[in-house]
Parts: structure tokens; sequence; C-alpha cells
């Protein structure tokens, strides 16, 4: 059910706010988009010594034994600030998928390490528009993998992956080194996401689950990554309202602040109304992680997050006129965001689907 | 269990036994006039058993409890379709700002508990032909007269005014001042001599509101409840409270599980409607904003129970939840095609789409329309500037018509 935040959890807001403010800079980010295959490192360290990556993973294998609301939390400041790493969020469902469905000597060897940040993780589900594959492109024979991951979020600095792959006639959920795997830099409308194609190519694979097991354990890790990105994009999208808000009491046309016109003060009251449901999802959500019906309240943090984040970078763009464009500013690096989050984990038109399937009583 | 939780379970059973004699089946069929009978008579078994007032002092003949049993007990009730809508406004507002400001205490007292007992209703006459969403730029004037006043004028979309005993009602004491400062605040008795109340029929068919005019009618200065001149504050105390009414995420419409059965009927082009694009977006997208909106309501009662006042965002609920009804209940007409036509003027808003559908306008204008509410969010939670006012004051009679 919902939550109200505690002090504990307050203060985890407060100060990955502080941290972030303090070391995050549209001067530090605007680079990453002219190369391919770059992330925020400086995020990334910062992850690191304050203890995000290790923040919602068992403490009996090196995390702090937290769960989805506090890492929402964070997530929501990196998201005000454009500064997450992909891996925030694909590390955690690594280490969720390996923690929920591994060996125990799956979890001594990667969880310790995904933890302190020492190790990367991703996750590799999608082939291209299908988020959850029946079929995917990589194929598991034996236990070697062949095919193609396409487009995977943080995938050319990561270690390991968990890769969804076509078994004997049935979808695997499968656990890969990558020291191996051949990797190419996949140059996106956002580069600093890091994107790499996967090369497979009898490359060793360790199962996780298998058949229908595969499928609704990688809904799940999709979901607990999806809740956690809804709260990076409700952050976005609340820091484009504050932004617009702000352009709007100071700039100044036909004699008043563009404020004071309707046209653009209900444009941004709209989107306090998306920012604030978008929280209210994601908060909720975020509560259910162990509930039966976590997947739902994540397809609906996620969709209403997706929304609110896509329209505050369109409207708050059309708000700041012809100085939104410009690549100083830094608007666009929102936009960019808004929409590689849109895809990662599932885009919108996925879990719509999925929501339905289940108020419908269809769920495959 | 929390006591709140225990004080809604032995309110759900209560309302359950009243459910067969008041409930919605047994509502069925009945003239207005029965139906308001047999709601009065509800009104008193609510009094009887305590559930009457539940947040109002017990001198009064309240409970003395808190906001949080009061909406607690109304989202058991919503359940029931029970006939209490005739009290709402009367209960919701008129009667609680008689009791801050009524100023003869014995009149007052036999009024609130006559009122909690369903024996009188109450309106409020605020909206005027010229005065809505500019509740200050009214015109119905007060003059003195004698030892009190002469009220003349025009009130429009006072709902339940054709049942009503009494009235509050906002008047203009001084023109010659700027507009919100000289406005007076009293209370009328409806069946004075020169109150005239004319229903008003709505789109939908019903007619819930009226217009009421004020000819020559005299009042006594002890039926004032402001200062003179003061009467804006009072008329925006009443407003704050009619913030606090029971929050409904589905805009007082039909519950989405109604959609999804209609969209599993229903075959649309050879396939079943649930199974088509178009409609599992709208669901899909309903469903996500329905429980954002339940989010923020459950987290305000969490805020209220922890003695925090809650955040501006539970002022969304009815921008958003009824534009969404609107055009929800319009894909709902849309997916039954010819059948779609049927109509009864009488069917329940919350379970009959052609009656939610051509009742929306009403939530997306009353208590505030759209641009209203976005303009108070803009204004006072994101701080932009208020809009251009020609009529800043300046005195009220020499404003531009």
């Amino acid at each position: 059910m919902t939550i109200l935040y505690d002090e504990g959890q307050q203060a985890i807001a407060t100060e990955s706010r502080r941290v972030l403010e303090a070391r995050s800079s549209i001067e530090a980010l605007l680079p990453l988009l002219e190369s391919v295959g770059e992330y925020h490192r400086p995020f990334w360290d910062t992850a690191k010594e304050q203890g995000w990556t290790a923040l919602a993973l068992p403490e009996t294998h090196g995390g702090l034994g937290l769960g989805l609301v506090e890492l929402g939390l964070i997530a929501h400041q990196a998201g005000r600030s454009v500064s997450g790493a992909p891996f925030l969020t694909s590390g955690f469902g690594a280490a969720k998928a390996i923690e929920l469905y591994g060996t125990e000597a799956q979890k001594e060897r990667w969880l310790p390490r995904l933890a302190s940040g020492e190790s990367i993780g991703v996750i590799a589900f999608a082939a291209g528009p299908d988020a959850l594959p029946s079929r995917p492109d990589v194929t598991l024979t034996g236990d070697l993998l062949d095919g193609v991951a396409r487009g995977v979020s943080g995938g050319l600095a990561a270690d390991v992956a968990v890769v969804l792959a076509n078994g004997p006639g049935m979808p695997v959920l499968t656990l890969v080194d990558l020291a191996d795997v051949e990797r190419t830099p996949v140059a996106g409308f956002d580069n600093s996401r890091c994107l790499a194609d996967l090369g497979f190519s009898s490359t060793p694979a360790e199962p996780l689950a298998v058949g229908h097991a595969a499928r609704d354990a990688a809904l799940h890790i999709l979901g607990l990554q999806a809740v956690v990105t809804a709260h990076e994009q409700t952050g976005g999208a609340e820091v484009l309202m504050e932004i617009a808000r702000d352009y709007a009491l100071t700039r100044r046309a036909f004699g008043q602040p563009i404020g004071a016109f309707q046209s653009v003060k209900h444009r941004i009251a709209e989107l306090y109304g998306l920012v604030e449901l978008a929280r209210a999802n994601c908060i909720h959500a975020a509560a259910r992680e162990s509930a039966a019906d976590f997947i739902i309240a994540a397809a609906a943090a996620r969709l209403s997050a997706t929304e609110a984040y896509d329209t505050a970078a369109r409207d708050c763009v059309q708000i700041h006129g012809g100085i939104g464009v410009t690549w100083e500013i830094g608007l666009h690096l929102h936009m960019r965001r808004a929409r590689s989050l849109a895809i990662e984990q599932g885009s919108s038109l996925f879990w719509e689907d999925v929501l339905v399937d289940r108020l419908a009583g269809e769920a495959a | 269990m929390s006591d709140l939780e225990i004080y809604r379970s032995k309110a759900a059973a209560w309302l359950a036994t009243m459910a067969p004699e008041f409930g919605r089946d047994a509502r069925k069929g009945l003239t207005e006039a029965d139906d308001l009978a047999l709601g009065r008579r509800y009104q008193k078994a609510k009094f009887d058993a305590g559930y009457a007032g539940i947040n109002w002092p017990t001198e009064y003949g309240g409970q003395g409890l808190t906001h949080l049993e009061k909406v607690t007990f109304d989202a058991e009730e919503m359940k029931y379709g029970f006939p209490n809508f005739y009290f709402g406004i009367s209960l919701g507002m008129p009667v609680p700002v008689l009791m801050q400001f009524g100023s003869d205490r014995e009149f007052v007292k036999e009024r609130v508990l006559k009122a909690l007992q369903g024996e009188e209703i109450w309106c409020q006459l605020f909206s005027e032909p010229s005065g809505g969403s500019d509740l200050a730029g009214l015109r119905t004037k007060a003059e003195p007269d004698g030892n009190g006043w002469k009220i003349n004028g025009q009130k429009v979309w006072t709902s339940w005014a054709h049942y009503s005993d009494y009235g509050v009602i906002v008047v203009r004491t001084d023109p010659t001042v700027p507009k919100h400062k000289g406005l007076t605040y009293f209370w009328v008795d409806m069946k004075a001599p020169g109150v005239t109340v004319r229903p008003i029929r709505l789109a939908g068919g019903d007619s819930h509101v009226n217009e009421v005019f004020f000819d020559d009618v005299k009042i006594s200065d002890d039926h004032r409840m402001s200062p003179v001149g003061g009467g804006f504050a009072v008329a925006i105390t009443t407003l704050m409270i009619e913030r606090y009414v029971a929050t409904d995420s589905a805009g007082f419409g039909p519950h989405l599980d109604l959609f999804v059965d209609l969209a599993k009927d229903i075959a649309l082009n050879g396939k079943l409607a649930i199974q088509d694009g178009r409609i599992r977006q709208q669901i899909a997208r309903n469903y996500a904003m329905r429980s954002g909106l339940d989010s923020i309501n459950v987290r305000a009662r969490l805020m209220m129970q922890a003695g925090m006042v809650p955040g501006a965002e539970g002022s969304l609920n009815k921008l958003v939840a009824v534009r969404s009804r609107q055009k929800l209940s319009e894909l709902a007409i849309d997916l039954q095609g010819t059948d779609g036509f049927a109509f009864d003027e009488h069917a329940s808003q919350k379970e009959d789409w052609a009656s939610s559908w051509i009742n929306a306008p009403t939530g997306r204008i009353a208590g505030g329309s759209d641009e209203t509410l976005l303009n108070t969010i803009a204004e006072k939670v994101l701080g932009l500037p208020q809009d251009h006012r020609p009529d800043k004051g300046i005195p009220f009679n020499q404003i531009p018509a």
C-alpha cells in the first residue's frame, strides 16, 4: 500500500539530492553526447562511494538490506540531474535476478561485487520492439549462447549480464560473464546510456530459470527496474516543471511575465498534475515490491512516469521558445533522456498490454 | 486492528443493515418527492445511530470525532447508493458555516439539529449570472432598511433551493469600494416573502439546480454572519470546507471495471474490443490515472492520521478524474455503436455510460471550473503570477462592464 516516507527515507532523499546537485552539471553531461560508449563516470563513482549500489541488496551479500523505496528515492534525485548512469537500474535488476533465482555460488560470486560497484551488471531481455520476446534472438544450446542482444543499455561497460535466451523450444533466463563477449558500441540520441550490441559466440551461460518460470522471472525483474526508472523519470519531469516555472516567472513578453498568460500557466499546472500522479504511483509501486499485485502497480507507475517525463520535456522546451532548442541550455539532455528511459524497461505499449491483461483477467 | 479500522468495520456493518430499506434497489422507480422522503428517513436513521455530524461538536448534535472518521464513513457509505445527496450541500457547507458564524446561538442550535436529522435543508446562494468563477463580481445587493436589510437581485445554480428551508447568501452591501470589500454574508429564510425559486433543467434532464430571485426580501440584522463588508472571507471559509468532500478517482462516474467488462462483451471489427489496441490504451491510461489519485488520497489520509497537513496534490482529484471520466464515457458509447443511443435520464451516473457522459460537463464546471482549478494550482502551488485583472483595486461601481 501507499506509504509515507519515514525520517530515514527522507534523509536519503535530501542527502542524495545535495550530493548530486553539488557534483553534476550540464557542462559535464553535454560532452557525453558527442562520444559513443561513454557514461557519466563521476555519477557512478558517487553511487559507489555513497553506497547506493549496495542499498537494495541483501546484507548477507554485502548489501544494506533496504529496498525499492530507498533506491527509488535516489533514482528520483538522479533523474532531476539527468545524471544517472544506467547501472543504478540495470545493476540492481541483474543483482536481484541473481539473488532471487541464482545458486548460492552465483550469489557469492557476484552479489558482493555488484553491491560494491566493483562489477557492473546489466539485463538483456528485449529483441528490438519486443521487450519480453517469447522467442528471443539469442539462442542457448547446451550451456552456450549465440546471437546478438541489441541496444543493451550499459552494455559497453558491464561485467555480467542477465540474458533472456531462446532455449530448446522455450525461453531461458541466463547469467553470462561478459569478459570475453564482443561488444559493438551503438551511436544513439542519448549516448550517455552507454549502449552496445552484445555479440555472443559460444559464450558460456548459466541458467537461472527455464520456460514459463523464465518469462515470469524476467517480467518481475523488468518490473523492479521499471519502478526504479519510473522514479528517475518522475524526478526528470519534476525538475523540468520547476525549470519551466522559473523561466515563466522571469521571461517577459507583452509587458508581463509569460507565466501570467493562461496558455503558459495552465501548461505548467498540467505538468504539476502529471508529476504528482506519477509520484503517487511510484510511491505505491515501490511499497508493493513483494505483493501479489506488484506488476500492476509497476505498470501504472511506469505508464504515468513515461507520460510525465515526455510531456514535461516537450512542454518545457515549448515554453522556453527558441532558447529551449539550443545546445547550451541543455533541455535536450532531458528530451533525450526522457525518450531513452521510455524505451528501456519496455515501452508504454508493452506496459499497457501487461496492465490490461491483468485487469481483464487474461494474464499470460 | 487500528481504531480507525474498527470504526470502519462497525460503520460498514451498520450501513449493510441499512441497504435493503434505503439502498440503490429500494430507490428504483421512486419519484423525486418519494426519494427525498426516503432520504429524510435515512438521514434520521444516521443521526440516531451516531453517524450524522461525525466530526461536528457534540453540543450541536455531532459526534465530536475527527475528519478521518468522517471520510472513512463516507467512503463506506458511497458503496450503497443511499438517497443522501439532498443533504450533501446543506450539511457540507451552509450549516457548518452557520454553526461557526451565526449570532443567535439558541437559534443556531435548533437549526443544526433539524438539519442533521434531515428535517430542514439549507442551500448556498453564491453564484450569479455575472459572478460564477469570479465570485466577487456578484451584483445581488442588500441595502439598509430600518433596523435590517432589503435584498434585491438574482442567484443561479443554487442546488436544492427548491427543497430548502434556509440558505446562506453573499450580497453586495457597498458598490463604492473594490469588489472584494463590499460583500456581506447573511442567512435567509427561503420561505420569506419576495423569494422566488425557479428550477433549471440541465442537459441531462434533471433539475437539481435553480435560479433564485430576491425581490425586496426583508431580513433583520441578526441574519448577518460577517462584518458588513467582510463577507468574502466567510465565503472563502465555505469554499475551503467544500474542498474536504469525499474524493472519488472515478470522477463520480462509473468504475473502470465496468468499462473492462463492456470491452470484454463487445466485438469490434470481428474481434473483442478488449483485444483492440486503442481500447487497451485507454483502459491502461485510465487505470494509471486513477491509481495515482487513489494513492494521493491514501497518502493524504495517512498524513492526517499522523497529524500532518496533506499536500496540495489533493486539489488534482476533480480536475483530472472528471475530464478522464468524460472521455472514457464517450468511448464507452462509441463502443456500443447504435446500441449506445439508449438513454434513461434517471439512470445512475456511476453505473450508466450515457448518463455519466451527459452529466460530466457539470463536474468540470461546478465547484471550480477546470480553468479556475488550473489557475489555483499555477498561482497558489507553483507561485506563477495572477492573470491581468483590469478590475483590481477599482470601486465596484466603476468597473467597466
